[in-house]
């Protein structure tokens, strides 16, 4: 029973990774908490690549169960703009392709295992305020009216649109600048090596590239990623803008191993590379996982950092509700153990993003050209000296760009 | 204002996500828009994976829509 006439001592919006995970810890350490998602299905539509790196799941102290993986993954392979490909192999898994719907799914489970109340298809409209202090959420079920649920602290796991934490101040809006738009197909049949396959190149993906994620049953996903303020194609009301589909499909052609290939999903995205938001906290409120644009500026990828974020931010919350404590002070404790830990690698990744995005194909081939699998085999170890010696030696002027990768 | 082809929109929000001014969000199955707020700049549309929004610029009530986009709503 939340405390002080509160309906709930929080209320979560969004049962994704960060939300599920968040709601799970609160409720474990007996506080009441509601999580709402405006889905129909939680975990779906699915909206991304689905890798997950074993590190991130070994940390999080998450046992993931056999019907959320769909693949491992034990290395990748990079092809660069002239074909040529750096082949990556561990003897071990390194991550997982995921059943992303079921892995959402399954962590909202968890929670609701632990105590935590979750209802799905039920949209949040809007904030509710008392003596101008946030106070609960005014929530929709569909098909029945707006009601008020009241809270000391809201948290919001919302993803990308984020128009809950919008209303409370957070500057949630992505320029195009960025993000990333992207287009994926699920295909069979595919003969994988349950590699991750990246491919590089202006004319397959200008300012970003296309991805093979192996899945289950020479499944795969196939996508591409795409600067969304590039403007090279005509689009609907002949506005000049982004359009990830046509290089996708053209990717798809020329490539002899999926041109006859099936599709059994559509999926698009629009994703995050920017910086995260410049403040994850407010009086009684948080914000955690995409929807701070706590994402890898490099990939987009968002699952690792929303679990992490979801677990610092639990302490934090557990303590403020504990002490009756919800002023952005102690909230934003979260927010410096975050920018001090995650937060310095998304920054580092971020300039790294702005390096490679200033990369010629000229520059991206000569790397392809000069590193070899020993190379990699260090690189992989950590030793950079060696190979980035002989990339420079050709090319002296990479330099900035590798500094930015070793520093 | 804009419209959104629902038959060939993928949910992703990413309208949403890039829209300055709340204009487009989803609501149920299927991504509303609320053309008071539209600005008619277009973002949306050079965001959109699925290439799926058509602008109408000018337009502020959908019965002054053009009958083949009215026929999509």
């Amino acid at each position: 029973m939340a405390k002080n006439g509160y309906d709930y001592d929080a209320i979560i919006i969004g049962a994704g990774p960060a939300g599920s995970t968040i709601a799970r810890l609160l409720a474990q350490n007996g506080k009441d908490v509601l999580v709402i998602d405006k889905r129909k299905d939680i975990g779906s539509p699915v909206r991304c690549g689905e890798g997950l790196g074993q590190r991130e799941v070994v940390a999080m102290g998450l046992d993931l169960p056999k019907e959320v993986i769909s693949t491992p993954i034990v290395g990748a392979k990079v092809v660069g703009p002239n074909g040529k490909e750096i082949v990556w192999r561990s003897k071990d898994t390194n991550g997982w392709v995921l059943e992303r719907k079921m892995f959402d799914k399954w962590l909202a489970e968890l929670a609701v295992h632990k105590g935590a109340e979750v209802r799905a298809y039920t949209r949040a409209v809007d904030l509710v305020k008392k003596d101008g202090k946030i106070n609960g959420v005014r929530m929709e079920k569909y098909g029945s009216d707006a009601h008020d649920v009241t809270a000391p602290l809201v948290i919001s796991a919302e993803g990308m649109e984020a128009h809950i934490a919008r209303k409370a101040g957070f500057k949630t809006v992505h320029n195009l600048y960025d993000v990333d738009t992207c287009y994926q197909y699920e295909m069979q049949e595919y003969e994988h090596e349950n590699l991750i396959e990246l491919y590089f190149g202006n004319n397959v993906a200008p300012r970003g590239y296309v991805w093979i994620f192996p899945k289950k049953d020479k499944k795969a996903n196939v996508g591409i990623g795409i600067g969304a303020n590039l403007a090279k194609w005509k689009k609907n009301s002949g506005i000049m803008g982004a359009d990830p589909k046509i290089l996708l499909d053209d990717f798809i052609a020329k490539n002899p191993k999926l041109r006859d290939a099936s599709t059994l999903v559509d999926f698009g995205g629009v994703i995050s590379v920017g910086a995260p938001l410049d403040k994850f906290v407010d009086d009684n409120i948080m914000v955690i996982g995409t929807a701070a644009k706590q994402v890898d500026p490099i990939h987009g990828g968002g699952i690792a950092l929303a679990l992490e974020a979801g677990v610092m931010a639990a302490k934090v919350a557990n303590e403020a509700i504990e002490k009756g404590d919800f002023s952005k002070q102690k909230l934003f404790e979260y927010e410096k153990v975050w920018r001090a830990g995650p937060g310095k690698k998304v920054e580092k990744r971020l300039l790294l993003r702005k390096v490679l995005e200033n990369m010629s194909d000229d520059d991206f081939n000569h790397i392809f050209n000069t590193v070899t699998q020993q190379d990699l085999d260090l690189v992989m170890q950590g030793k950079f000296a060696g190979p980035v010696a002989k990339v420079l030696a050709g090319r002296p002027q990479l330099m900035g760009v590798l500094k930015a990768l070793i520093s | 204002m804009i419209t959104i082809d629902h038959t060939g929109c993928v949910i992703c929000v990413g309208c949403a996500s890039v829209c300055p001014f709340g204009a487009v969000e989803l609501v149920g199955t299927r991504m509303k828009t609320y053309s008071e707020k539209c600005t008619d700049c277009g973002l949306c549309i050079k965001a959109c994976p699925a290439n799926v929004i058509t602008l109408h610029k000018g337009i502020k009530d959908v019965k002054d829509l053009p009958a083949e986009a009215r026929k999509k709503l």
